[in-house]
Formats: structure tokens, C-alpha cells, sequence
């Protein structure tokens, strides 16, 4: 188990966001996370990826206790994420942003970058490079120079995963990565989570389209209200009687 | 050190933090409706001095009804001020800061040029002291915070239950959602400038008699309206009575123990323990 | 914003040797003491605004940056008129213990952002001169200030009694310090700076630890100050609270926001610029700060992103599409 989390609670002044959660990623799987508008989907992430702290339980990646650490030692232990509204820095150019990602395998300190050292401009390059490739093999390879904040819907999704993929996280965290996109978009995206899947990376993702999850997830967790009400297989979660029942009136599974 | 020593330093603090708290009532309006922090709010204050010094001193009319001139004599300036300068800079704090900067060195040079860098001395409406219980408070510093007070509570009224006001609370809580309720979102601004600068205006009226009036006369106060949104949370009406009443009480404990000019540090002291320990302020989270 | 190996070292590189050339070739120019003055003004400045630049380019807005000039500046005097330091000592001591004062105050301030680290900052600040101005009055002079402080001694046989060799130290200084800021902008660390001003949470998320980057700006920053405050004392000779209190201060911000706070060239436009700007306009008096505030206005009113971003808005004006039935084949305006 990649990662792991033990009745986990979030509580936001009375208002229960997160109840008494465990559940677990495993390794090279891709892991899909569902639940009717409001169920706390976000707030995991959020709790997982230490944006928020924990009223109550634990987190451990690869064994270890990541509850309680600062975002950036988290995501320096092998965990990275996109956000729900597309979260880039928009002034910079789309390979700037890959090179901002890359900054736990290419950071120097105060010095080596004052004395532009023979070492520091060395991982620069290879950053630079690491970072081209990364942008071709998701599509993005033509639009490397442009402005981040005027590329189209797409190609934001497409950079903010490049992001998380170039700090070298082993675990992927993906706030509704089809957001917004249409169906031959979505079917590249997935196409992608399965080739990284195939790379060993492994994914959690948040996801409202339920035919995209039901395809590509290998477990789906469901969540209600902060409670876990479900959790197995896509088929197993698609005939389960509470799943149903907590989606009547939103959306059916599967559909 | 005996308890009505103590208490007629509470007193002299509070005698003139009611008008301070009008200054900085003005500013924290112009701050919730305009996302910006004007630096030149102290000139609307001298300008609210200037008006009394011609009007009350040289030309002899009522000194309440000179007030209600500066009041609205610099909530037109206000206005004008937004409608020219401000209105394009919504929520663009550093620049707002430079021009509201720009704004200050043009109304002081302006008004050295134009009346002077003597000090005006303005004569009080009322002379005399009270006592009760042996305490000591001039007449006129009772008027100050009196007026003061109906002139707070004026605010309050006009915010909740006035059209208007009701507007300009709505454009401070979320601009986006009144706009789409159909607010005139500009039109609240230059309201809300002008109230803003207005009070300020009102609040160099009420204190031109006790301390005479000067082109630079605004920066004082500008500063302790600083220090009192900081320390009551900025965008809070009561927030900004309750700062006015800590400042006040904490300046005039102070000034027992160590000279005026050491005071000042006391009101910084404050602020860096606010801004640590509950940064929205005592009552904030507007 | 700066992007290490992909962009080319030549711009920086011609930037800062144009800035060296600049002040190499001034003393030819005129022996003038006032112009020397004026120039080891604008270079003093420069230090000032460039390291507070650093720390704006990771959103940060630090009203007490003067301070800890004034602590590089009150520390040195005192080390060299009451324990008879060398300044050649205290230069280096001074900018140090601002630093390691830093550490703490910023450690403080960075708990709170935006306006509220702007406040806490302005507060600091005038703790900070409030105390030079009225506690400790033997040491720092109360509010008839600190006089007599000597002139940098010799140092390697080279007498520093002139103002032309007190130009060429505060240039040597300068193009040191222009130099490492103008490094650090183009290389991955102005990359990451820029990141965190953008959108911290997701810079943090990437792995980027905020806190620490903020605050090694905020100490390296009034590293610099310290040292140009050091320079300060030395050169003035003589030291009051109010040379560190908010007017300098918002001077500082003003010279860097005119010129532009996007750009690490910005500082240096902003102040050659003002500072120059100021001089001409002093003989007005009065007139001196209406036209001032005047200028700065308009020129966030017209000119919101700096003086250095002008050119560039110049020729996205120039070249901006224009509305009109297509030329004839042949001729024509190509973009």
C-alpha cells in the first residue's frame, strides 16, 4: 500500500467535512475517488497533500507519517497534485512552469546559483530537458514558449499535470482532470493516466464524469457527506446499494 | 498611585479616541468597498481643518454648522478624488499605495502654497471643565466625543438601514455577487470614497480647536487610524470603536509612566502583538 | 523572469557592465563634489532598491527594510567612535548583525501576508526608529542625532578622504551587489520567486518550501541594506532616526514601483530616474513634491507596470492590429 489513511476527520468549526476515513492507494494502480457535490473529495486532497491540517487520524505514504508535515515536505517525499480550478503561474511560459515542477530535482541553493557553479547549470540542463520531454509526450511540445495564462482549457490541464509529473512524485494526485474537456480530449487524458500507470506512477483522482472513472480506475472509493460508503472495483461500485442511493438525484453510476 | 490617577489617564486617552475612530472608520470604508489603503486620508482631515479655520474662525459662522460644511465639503472632495484617480485601481494595492502617495504630496504642497505653513490657531466653541467624582474632563473634549459618537452611530444607521448603505456593505462583502444583483458597482465606489474622506473631514472639524491647524496636521491621526483598524480588524465598525477605545485607554496609561513621545511606541507594540496573535483584528473577519 | 541556461547571459551581463562602465566613466567626467554626491546617492539607492525589489518578487512588501539600514548604520558608528573598529571591520560586521537580526523579525512578520505582512512590516519599522530616536540616548543620540563619525580609514595604503574615493567605494559596493541580484533574478532562484509571487500554494505543493525562500529573500535583502547602511554612516557622518524612518522608506518603494517592480532592471530605471528627477526639481521647494506627486500619479495612472515596462508597452502599441480594409496586394503594413 502506496498510501495509506486511518480514520482520518476534518472538522471546519461544527461542520463535519471528513469523517472517520480509511482508505488505502496501492501501488501502481490508478484510484478513483467519488462522491455526490459535497461529499469532501477536495478536503481529502487537501488533508492528503498537508494544504490542511488533520482534526483527527493519520496519513502515511510508503509507511511513513506524512500527517502534520508542510505541503512542500510532502510532495518532497514523492507526492504531487493538480488542483481543481486549473492553478498554474500564468505569466511564465509553459515550460517555465515544467521548470518551476522541477525544482526538488534541480534545486540549488543561495549559492550554487549566485556562482552559476559548473554543477548547477549541469542540472539545469537536464532539468530543461527532463522538461521538454516531459511537454511532448503529453501534447504540449509545440506550445513550450507561450504564455501560460492564454493557452486553451486543454492544454492548461495538460500543463498542470506536467507539473506534478516533473517533481518525480511516485503518487499523483488529480483534481477532476476531465474537467471541462470533450470526449476525444478525455480519451487522450485517460490514455495518459494509463501510460502512467505503466511507468509505475501511480494515480488518485477526484472525478464527476463517471463512465471516465468506471474505465479507467482499477479501485473507487466512494464518499458521502465525509463518509466512506463504498469501495472496491468499478463493477462492485456500480451495483452497490448505497452507491446508488447517495447518487439519486445527482447522477447515476455508470451512466 | 491611586485608582482615580488611573482612571483620569483612561480618561484623557478616551477624551479624543472617538475622533480618531471616525478617521478610521473612513479609512477602513474606503478599504472594504476599494480594496485599497489610502495614504493620503490624513489631507481630507486637514482639509475637514482648513474648512472649519475659514469658515468658523475667519468668517464666524456656527461652529456646528461649519462641521456639517466640512463634512460634506470633503466628502465631495472625496468624490472627485476617486472619480479621477482611484477608481481604476481596485484591489491593486501597491500601486493604489504610490498614487494615494502622489495624492498626499500634492494636497500638502498644496496646501503650504495655498494657505501657508504657519500653524492656525482655531478658538474653542466651549470653554470649561466638568467634574464628577473627581474626575476632571474639559467641555470641549466632551463635545469632541460626543459628537463624535452621534456621528458613529450616524455611520451605523445609514450603513444598515439607508438604500445606499446598503449598497456599499453589499459591494464590501463580495463585489462580484452585488454587481450581479445590479449594484452600480462605480457609483458605490465614489459613494464610498466620499463618506470615507467625509468622516475624516468631520473628525479635522471636531479637532481643529484643540490642536490648531497645519498643512501637516493629518499625519497623526492617520497613523493611530492605522494603528486602530489593525488592532479592531479592518472592515468591522465595531472593531474600529472598540481599537479607538484600547489605543486611547492604552496611550493615556502610558503617558503616566513615560514621556509623549515614548507613548507612540505603544500603539506599534500593539499592532505586531494583534497582527501575531489574531491577525483580522479583535473583532475582524469582515 | 529568469529561466538559468535557456535564456541567454548576455543580456544580464551587458546590463551590469553598462552599470559598471557608467560609474567607471563618471569621475572622468566631472571632479564636481556635488555631482559625486549625487551619484553616490543614486548608487547608495540602487543597493537599497534592488534589495528590496528581491523580496517584492516574492510578494512581499517590507516597509521595515530601511530599518535594518539603519541597524548596518548604527551599529558601525558605534563600533568605530566607541570600541575603534576599522570600518574596513565593521562594513562587514554591521551588514551582519542586520541579517541576523532579520532572521527573527522575519521570521515573525512572515507569519502573517499580504496587507497584514505590509503592517507588520510598517510597525516594525517604526519600533525599530522610535527606539534610535528615544531610548539609549547616549549611544544612539536621541533626537539630536549621532554626529561625528569618521571616514572610512585607510585601507592597503589607499586614503578614503575624498568624496571621489568615497564614489568609488559605494560603485565597487554597488556593482557587487547589482551584480549577485541580477545573478540570482536569471537563475532558478528568480524563477522560484516569481513562482511564489504568482501563486504560492501551488509553488509550495511543487515543493517549494515558501517560508524558507521568503524569508532567505528577507535576510539576504537586509544583508545588503545593512551594508548600505553601514556606507551611510561613514559618508554622512552623521545619523538621525528619521534618515530610517518612513519617508526614506516610502521614497525606496516609490523609486522601485516607478520603475518597475516586474523587472530587476526596474530599481535601476526607477532610481537613476527619481533621484535625478528630485535634484532638478529641488530649486522649486514647495513646488518640488506637488510636481512629484504629480509625476507619480500619472505615471501609475499611465504607466502601471514601471518605466522599464514602457518600451515594451510602446511597441505592443505600435504594433497592435489595426482595423482596416486590407492593403493592397504587394505593400502593406506587416506586423
Amino acid at each position: 500500500m502506496l498510501l495509506e489513511l486511518h480514520s482520518v476527520s476534518r472538522y471546519f468549526g461544527g461542520l463535519q467535512a471528513v469523517a472517520d476515513l480509511t482508505m488505502t492507494v496501492a501501488s501502481g494502480s490508478i484510484h478513483g475517488l467519488i462522491g455526490p457535490n459535497g461529499a469532501g473529495k477536495s478536503t481529502v486532497f487537501n488533508l492528503i497533500t498537508g494544504v490542511i491540517p488533520l482534526t483527527a487520524g493519520e496519513i502515511l505514504f510508503k509507511r511513513e507519517r506524512i500527517s502534520g508535515l508542510r505541503p512542500s515536505d510532502i510532495c518532497r517525499r514523492g507526492v504531487a497534485r493538480t488542483f481543481q480550478a486549473t492553478a498554474l503561474f500564468r505569466e511564465y511560459t509553459v515550460l517555465q512552469n515544467v521548470l518551476v515542477g522541477a525544482h526538488l530535482l534541480a534545486a540549488p541553493g543561495l549559492v550554487p546559483a549566485l556562482v552559476w557553479s559548473g554543477a548547477y547549470r549541469e542540472r539545469e540542463r537536464r532539468a530543461h530537458e527532463r522538461g521538454r520531454t516531459l511537454l511532448a509526450s503529453l501534447g504540449l511540445g509545440a506550445v513550450a514558449s507561450q504564455v501560460a495564462g492564454q493557452l486553451p482549457h486543454r492544454d492548461q490541464k495538460a500543463l498542470a499535470l506536467a507539473m506534478a509529473l516533473a517533481t518525480g512524485a511516485e503518487l499523483v494526485i488529480l483534481d477532476e482532470p476531465l474537467a471541462g474537456l470533450t470526449d476525444q480530449e478525455k480519451a487522450e487524458t485517460t490514455a495518459v493516466l494509463r501510460r502512467l500507470r505503466e511507468q509505475g506512477i501511480t494515480v488518485l483522482l477526484v472525478e464527476h464524469d463517471m463512465r471516465a472513472v468506471m474505465g479507467v480506475c482499477d479501485t473507487v472509493t466512494v464518499l458521502d457527506h465525509g463518509v466512506r460508503i463504498a469501495e472496491g472495483t468499478p463493477r462492485e461500485i456500480q451495483t452497490n446499494a448505497a452507491v446508488i442511493e447517495a447518487y439519486l438525484g445527482a447522477e447515476e453510476p455508470g451512466a | 498611585m491611586s485608582i482615580e490617577l488611573l482612571v483620569q489617564a483612561l480618561l484623557n486617552g478616551f477624551g479624543l479616541a472617538m475622533a480618531y475612530v471616525l478617521v478610521a472608520l473612513g479609512l477602513t470604508l474606503i478599504f472594504s468597498i476599494l480594496e485599497i489603503i489610502n495614504f493620503a486620508h490624513g489631507e481630507f482631515y486637514m482639509l475637514g481643518g482648513y474648512v472649519t479655520y475659514y469658515v468658523y474662525a475667519l468668517f464666524g459662522l456656527n461652529y456646528f454648522a461649519t462641521l456639517v460644511l466640512a463634512i460634506v465639503t470633503v466628502g465631495i472632495a472625496g468624490v472627485v478624488a476617486e472619480r479621477l484617480i482611484f477608481h481604476d485601481l481596485r484591489g491593486r494595492a501597491l500601486n493604489a499605495f504610490i498614487v494615494s502617495l502622489g495624492l498626499l504630496w500634492v494636497m500638502q504642497a498644496g496646501a503650504q502654497l495655498g494657505f501657508g505653513v504657519l500653524d492656525k490657531p482655531v478658538p474653542s466653541a466651549f470653554s470649561g471643565v466638568v467634574r464628577l467624582f473627581g474626575l476632571v474632563m474639559s467641555v470641549e473634549r466632551m463635545v469632541v466625543s460626543l459628537t463624535a459618537i452621534v456621528l458613529i452611530v450616524g455611520l451605523y444607521l445609514f450603513l444598515r438601514l439607508s438604500r445606499p448603505g446598503r449598497a456599499m456593505r453589499a459591494v464590501a462583502q463580495d463585489p462580484d455577487a452585488a454587481a450581479l444583483q445590479g449594484v452600480n458597482i462605480d457609483a458605490v465606489s465614489a459613494l464610498g470614497f466620499g463618506v470615507g474622506c467625509a468622516l475624516a473631514g468631520g473628525a479635522g472639524g471636531l479637532l481643529a480647536p484643540l490642536f490648531a491647524v497645519s498643512p501637516a496636521m493629518g499625519a497623526l491621526p492617520v497613523v493611530k487610524a492605522f494603528i486602530i483598524i489593525i488592532v479592531g480588524g479592518m472592515g468591522s465598525l465595531p472593531g474600529a470603536v472598540l481599537g479607538g477605545l484600547l489605543l486611547g485607554g492604552v496611550e493615556g496609561l502610558g503617558a503616566l509612566f513615560m514621556g509623549s513621545a515614548a507613548v507612540n511606541i505603544l500603539g506599534f507594540l500593539m499592532v505586531i502583538v494583534v497582527l501575531l496573535v489574531r491577525p483580522r483584528g479583535l473583532v475582524g473577519g469582515a | 523572469m529568469g529561466s538559468s541556461v535557456e535564456r541567454s547571459a548576455a543580456a544580464p551581463a551587458a546590463g551590469v557592465a553598462l552599470i559598471a562602465v557608467a560609474a567607471a566613466v563618471l569621475p572622468l567626467l566631472t571632479r564636481d563634489s556635488y555631482y559625486l554626491d549625487v551619484a553616490t546617492t543614486i548608487l547608495m539607492n540602487l543597493t537599497l532598491t534592488m534589495s528590496f525589489r528581491l523580496q517584492v518578487s516574492t510578494g512581499q512588501i517590507n516597509m521595515a527594510h530601511i530599518s535594518f539600514m539603519g541597524i548596518g548604520a548604527y551599529t558601525s558608528a558605534l563600533l568605530v567612535t566607541r570600541v575603534g573598529l576599522s570600518f574596513w571591520a565593521t562594513l562587514w560586521i554591521g551588514a551582519l548583525v542586520a541579517a541576523l537580526l532579520a532572521v527573527p523579525i522575519g521570521s515573525v512578520a512572515l507569519r502573517v501576508s499580504g496587507p497584514y505582512y505590509f503592517l507588520i512590516t510598517f510597525a516594525f519599522s517604526e519600533v525599530v526608529r522610535l527606539f534610535f530616536n528615544n531610548f539609549f540616548e547616549g549611544l544612539f543620540g536621541g533626537p539630536s542625532g549621532l554626529v561625528g563619525i569618521p571616514k572610512p580609514g585607510r585601507l592597503l595604503g589607499l586614503v578614503f578622504d575624498s568624496k571621489l574615493a568615497l564614489y568609488g567605494l559605494m560603485a565597487a559596493i554597488s556593482v557587487v551587489v547589482v551584480l549577485a541580484l541580477v545573478r540570482l533574478d536569471y537563475s532558478r532562484f528568480g524563477l522560484t520567486a516569481g513562482a511564489i509571487r504568482q501563486a504560492d500554494l501551488v509553488a509550495e505543493t511543487l515543493g517549494v518550501n515558501v517560508f524558507r525562500y521568503k524569508l532567505t529573500t528577507f535576510v539576504l535583502g537586509s544583508f545588503v541594506a545593512g551594508l548600505a547602511g553601514v556606507f551611510f554612516a561613514h559618508f554622512r557622518q552623521v545619523l538621525h532616526s528619521s534618515d530610517f524612518g518612513l519617508e526614506p522608506m516610502v521614497l525606496l518603494v516609490v523609486f522601485a514601483v516607478i520603475g518597475g517592480t516586474g523587472s530587476v532592471w526596474g530599481p535601476v530605471v526607477g532610481t537613476i530616474v527619481m533621484t535625478l528627477a528630485s535634484e532638478l526639481l529641488r530649486e522649486l521647494h514647495h513646488y518640488e513634491i506637488l510636481v512629484f506627486g504629480a509625476v507619480l500619479i500619472l505615471t501609475m495612472l499611465f504607466a502601471p507596470e514601471g518605466l522599464v515596462a514602457l518600451p515594451g508597452a510602446v511597441r505592443r502599441f505600435v504594433r497592435r492590429p489595426r482595423r482596416r480594409a486590407p492593403a493592397p496586394t504587394g505593400a502593406g503594413l506587416a506586423p
